[in-house]
């Protein structure tokens, strides 16, 4: 067994194929984690109301209860666990429906086991720093919008909007460190724990959804700011005459 | 969505070309006697001298039954259209299905091996992990030939080896036998009936039909299985119902479910995987055998209900065919 920080760390693994969970459970086994399994969506989220868990791994074409229902389910009532989705679908119409129901990351059969087993460790990591910090200053109020990071809700110029994990945490990160440039592969690497290569699209999706939701005018944004060639910055509208000098 | 969409505008141009059809018909037959009406006026001698009257009916009629031909023609080939553009939208499913098929026992023998390679594992845990994945093997193995058969099937290439059998008792031994291969117990199962009409039937494609009725009642039950199976024989029919107590069918897809490549959305269900291929096979295997099947309504659970003909009182060609074809082959082998 190897030992790490995460050793102990509660998973839910929600797997139909009896095949595939038993090699699945067996290796996290044997890397220190507890396993919960689940055969089927009903099953998964009975467990997950009555057990806390650290993790979710999820395949999508599960009976009873299908995995994106099962991921939307699970974020209403925790919306900080990470949600791992596991699946053979490869359609990109798939990966969108996966992450916006609130999957944090997404797996396609057939995988490496030590790409399942990084996943889970860098999910694992982002969970425990986003609880960090978000602990110290659980709040937060910029301009007509505030935004509370541990239920994962704001409200944005009178109207309430529910974040996902991946928005909350960009936005905190870029919060932690306003008024600095933060470039597009710190936040790949610090927010989602992926190796920065091609996919820093990735990024600039998930910005402009934050400004959709906080910025009054999309196109000219005061908050999150875009600085050429080098990434993004939060600004504070109060400190933004000083930055604008 | 889109591609509904598009088939509806394939609907609305066609419409257009009958309906221009027809008017262009009804002009020409117009302009046809109008014209025959001011020669007439004209002159009769002069009428007479342009065309005899019996030419001219000739050419009307001809010309109608050409149209009608035509009109007919357009909508023959309209219609196999729409039949092949519903199995392309089938066939999106069936590729998304098929993947997830393929690609789960994949992922599972990869985990396995990776497993293997990586741990150091006692002699009892690589055992284990060598059975899941010989599992997994078998089970890719069945569905490359179960799309390999269905293939053969449609391309008319499918072995049979058909014989004379007593009905009854050759169901209820391929009945038995799929029970024991799906592990399930004898209280699971009750066979009524004796049906003893002699039928042609190529045994090994009734072990997959009956392998297919069984897997489907097992899938979607959601709990114990219980299946019940009920033959008998009438002067000219061998009748089988197969019937189980799982989630069954809505009653407006009882006859699609036989479609190729169809397969019912059912978030719900106790099982979400198949390949939409199953029971297009089993109706197949029952049309090669001359027979029929229908999925019957039924309260609870779903109902199956297949018809062969009775070898001795039908004697239909098809049957006679059947065994000439297998016993051509039977030589071949020998």
């Amino acid at each position: 067994m190897t030992r790490s920080e995460f050793t102990g760390s509660r998973i839910l693994l929600v797997e139909d194929e009896e095949t595939l969970a038993v090699g699945i459970e067996f290796n996290l086994n044997d890397e220190g984690y507890e396993v919960e399994w689940a055969k089927d969506g009903r099953r998964a989220l009975d467990l997950f109301e009555k057990q806390d868990f650290d993790l979710i791994i999820l395949d999508i074409m599960i009976p009873y209860v299908d995995g994106f229902e099962v991921a939307r389910k699970m974020r209403g009532e925790t919306p900080q666990v990470p949600i791992l989705m596991l699946t053979a679908r490869t359609g990109i119409k798939d990966r969108v429906k996966g992450l916006e129901t609130g999957a944090d990351d997404y797996l396609t059969k057939p995988f490496h086991l030590e790409e399942l087993l990084a996943r889970i460790k860098s999910l694992l990591r982002r969970k425990n720093w986003y609880q960090d910090s978000a602990g110290e200053h659980p709040r937060f109020r910029f301009g007509d919008n505030e935004v509370d990071f541990i239920n994962l809700t704001a409200s944005a110029g009178g109207k309430s909007i529910i974040l996902t994990f991946h928005e909350a945490a960009v936005l905190k990160y870029l919060i932690q460190h306003k008024n600095q440039v933060i470039s597009r592969k710190e936040l790949l690497e610090k927010v989602w724990g992926i190796s920065p290569k091609a996919r820093t699209r990735t990024v600039d999706n998930f910005i402009m959804r934050l400004r959709r939701h906080f910025e009054p005018e999309r196109q000219r944004p005061v908050y999150i700011r875009s600085i050429r060639g080098a990434g993004y910055m939060f600004v504070d509208k109060a400190s933004n005459d000083e930055i604008d000098r | 969505m889109d591609k509904k969409r598009s088939l509806t505008r394939y609907v609305v141009i066609f419409v257009l070309a009958q309906i221009a059809w027809f008017s262009l018909l009804g002009l020409w037959i117009y302009r046809f006697i109008s014209s025959r009406m001011i020669l007439k006026q004209v002159d009769e001698s002069l009428s007479s001298w342009v065309m005899s009257e019996a030419a001219n009916i000739f050419t009307l009629v001809f010309g109608c039954v050409l149209f009608l031909a035509i009109s007919i023609g357009m909508s023959l080939i309209f219609r196999n259209f729409t039949v092949q553009y519903k199995i392309t939208n089938l066939y999106d499913n069936f590729i998304a299905n098929i993947t997830h098929e393929l690609k789960t026992p994949l992922a599972s023998i990869q985990l396995n091996l990776e497993t293997i390679k990586n741990r150091n594992l006692e002699h009892s845990q690589m055992e284990k992990f060598i059975t899941l994945m010989l599992r997994d093997a078998g089970r890719l193995n069945r569905l490359i030939n179960t799309i390999l058969e269905v293939a053969g099937l449609e391309q008319k290439k499918a072995v049979y080896q058909c014989g004379i059998f007593t009905a009854g008792r050759t169901m209820r031994e391929l009945i038995q036998e799929s029970r024991k291969q799906f592990n399930l117990s004898e209280n699971a199962l009750n066979i009524s009936g004796r049906a003893e009409c002699e039928c042609v039937i190529d045994k090994n494609s009734f072990r997959i039909l009956i392998d297919n009725l069984m897997d489907n009642a097992v899938k979607y039950s959601r709990g114990p299985v219980h299946i019940k199976v009920n033959l008998q024989c009438t002067p000219k029919k061998f009748i089988m119902e197969f019937s189980d107590k799982g989630i069954g069918i809505p009653s407006k897809s009882l006859k699609k479910i036989f479609s190729k490549f169809y397969r019912l959305q059912r978030p719900h269900a106790p099982n979400v995987k198949g390949t939409g291929l199953g029971l297009h096979w089993v109706r197949e295997i029952v049309r090669y055998h001359g027979g029929r099947i229908k999925a019957l309504k039924s309260e609870k659970g779903a109902a199956f209900r297949i018809e062969l003909p009775v070898y001795r009182v039908s004697r239909k060609r098809r049957l006679k065919k059947l065994l000439k074809t297998s016993q051509k082959l039977n030589a071949g082998i020998k």
